[in-house]
């Protein structure tokens, strides 16, 4: 029984220091130096924001 | 400039984003409208099992005549064929389409992952006869036998390397916040799952630690695999449906990771009041107390993208039902902390109570925010226009008005029948009259979300099949719109 919570809060450590791991890694790899610029990153030149891209078939957007 | 000119050479020349996006359309087709459909189908076969087992509560002689048909085993159906059949179905053809979207990189194993969808549909299929054979395991969320818990773990597994793959071959810098969450479903999930499927095979897990395992898992499956899918699908339609950017990215980030760092914890309040050292009990709550942080950075950004834009929920299908499903999110979450408070849970636990709120997180958060992922990503992958503007509205409000009724309905009388069944003085029969007319209105709306699945189910099957309108840009709503992008991608 002890051994089987102590698989159950070690795997929850464990996912854990796999979160902060990967948080490291995204600041070092500079995914948290330009956020608004990343904010915008799914938007494309023919889809840019400030457009909608969706609407009900028979009303105009 | 041909298409593979641009893919060979992505750093000198200008990519064309519009003919990159159809590539990428192109190649999630067969397998995410393989995923999608099954998805439906499924949906539809959870909602006859749904209403079976509504039926039965209010009036227990219905279908009883065939012991496949009886409650504990079409209630078993319904959960698992709703949870493994319509919401990962349906969220992992979200999840591959966005990855590969967000990428910029079309979807790698076209011959692996069409077949992935017959795998996981085999699964459940043969899951449901174990059930409705008798041969449930008794584990909530893990009543399938072992070998279709295998074969789940095997495309989870797959999952998982085609998300990295796509990731290590990307051609964006920047990590967007949905592929984040999209993370915590392909990497983090199928570690978890294996952990907790294995775990009791080893025979070191027996009573309440094997209670503990189950719910563990059952509330991660909540949160590291059903709310990355809905919240990374929500995040990317919102901005880009209303074409207003994310309120604060700063703050999606913090939800993101404070999300990754807490949920985790949170799984054992399930069993407040159980036979488990209270530190066990007390460590899930402070665990579901810590989640304010990220639910409320998540509550700010969606509403604050939506300012100014509430307008467009007349218009777009996408946006109304994620949009609904966004706030359902911010509701179903604060409304989890609270009841993990011994306080709540005292009154809410093993009641209708807990059951409402299990159906506005499922279905009101995560179900909406689907169906409005699939009225954006299927006119880009067919080619075509949905058909029929009246049957989205019938969709939209039969399962609004039903899943409002029966959240309303179960909580109220899940409340008062945990409050009499609190006090010893009250009969239990007494507890179970009080609940029944509650129970039929619950059967009713039921048969409401039921028939906007339906009205969905014909939607997308006249989509699927109709060769009528072939578009060369991607698909908008409105044919003028359509027809100029249409012209500009061969421009």
């Amino acid at each position: 029984m002890k051994l089987a919570y102590l698989l159950i809060w070690g795997s929850t450590v464990v996912f854990g220091a796999s979160a902060v791991w990967a948080l490291v890694w995204a600041i070092r790899n500079g995914e948290m130096r330009d956020l608004s610029a990343g904010a915008l990153s799914i938007f494309d030149s023919d889809e840019p924001a400030g457009r909608p891209t969706d609407a009900f078939p028979e009303r105009g957007s | 400039m041909t298409l593979a000119a641009t893919w060979d050479e992505p750093s000198s020349v200008p990519v064309d984003e519009q003919a990159t996006r159809i590539q990428i359309d192109r190649s999630c087709r067969p397998t995410v409208l393989g995923y999608y459909a099954s998805a439906v189908f499924w949906l539809l076969f959870g909602s006859v099992a749904a209403i079976m087992a509504s039926v039965k509560l209010h009036h227990p002689e219905f279908l009883s005549q065939w012991d496949w048909l009886t409650f504990g085993r079409v209630r078993p159906v319904h959960l698992n064929t709703m949870v493994y059949g319509w919401s990962s179905m349906a969220g992992i053809g979200t999840l591959l389409w966005l990855q590969a979207r967000l990428c910029k990189v079309p979807l790698p194993y076209r011959l692996l992952l069409p077949t992935t969808v017959g795998v996981w549909n085999v699964a459940v299929a043969w899951g449901v006869i174990e059930l409705l054979a008798g041969n449930s395991t008794g584990v909530e969320w893990l009543e399938f036998p072992l070998s279709v818990l295998v074969m789940f773990g095997y495309v989870l597994f797959v999952l998982f390397g085609v998300s990295l793959k796509m990731f290590r071959e990307r051609r964006v810098q920047h990590t967007y916040v949905s592929q984040w969450y999209i993370f915590g479903s392909t990497v983090w999930f199928p570690i978890l799952y294996g952990a907790a499927v294995l775990l009791p095979a080893t025979g070191l897990v027996g009573g309440a630690a094997w209670a503990t395992t189950n719910w563990w898992y059952a509330h991660n499956v909540l949160g590291l695999y059903i709310t990355p899918m809905g919240l990374a699908t929500a995040y990317y339609l919102i901005p880009k449906v209303t074409g207003e950017p994310i309120h604060s990215y700063h703050l999606s980030l913090l939800g993101f990771w404070t999300n990754a760092l807490f949920y985790n914890w949170a799984g054992t309040h399930h069993l407040v009041g159980g036979p488990l050292p209270a530190w066990i009990i007390t460590v899930g709550i402070v665990g579901s107390m810590m989640m304010f942080i990220p639910v409320t950075t998540v509550a700010i950004n969606h509403h604050m993208t939506m300012v100014g834009h509430f307008h467009l929920l007349r218009t777009s299908p996408t946006l109304r039902f994620t949009v609904f499903g966004a706030m359902c999110y911010t509701a179903v979450s604060y409304q989890g902390s609270l009841e993990a408070l011994r306080s709540v849970s005292q009154v809410a636990h093993f009641t209708h109570y807990t059951v409402a709120h299990a159906h506005l997180g499922m279905y009101a958060f995560y179900t909406m925010i689907m169906f409005g992922a699939i009225y954006y990503v299927v006119p880009r992958l067919t080619r075509n226009e949905w058909s029929s503007p009246r049957l989205i509205r019938v969709h939209f409000w039969s399962c609004a008005v039903g899943i409002a009724l029966y959240f309303v309905a179960l909580s109220w009388s899940g409340w008062y029948q945990g409050l009499m069944m609190n006090d010893p003085g009250v009969a239990f029969m007494r507890v179970v009259e009080y609940t029944k007319p509650y129970l039929v209105a619950r059967s009713l709306s039921g048969v409401l979300m039921t028939m906007g699945h339906v009205a969905f189910a014909i939607l997308l099957f006249r989509i699927m099949r109709s060769r009528s309108v072939h578009l060369s840009g991607p698909t908008l709503f409105t044919t003028a719109d359509a027809e100029a992008l249409g012209e500009a991608a061969h421009a």
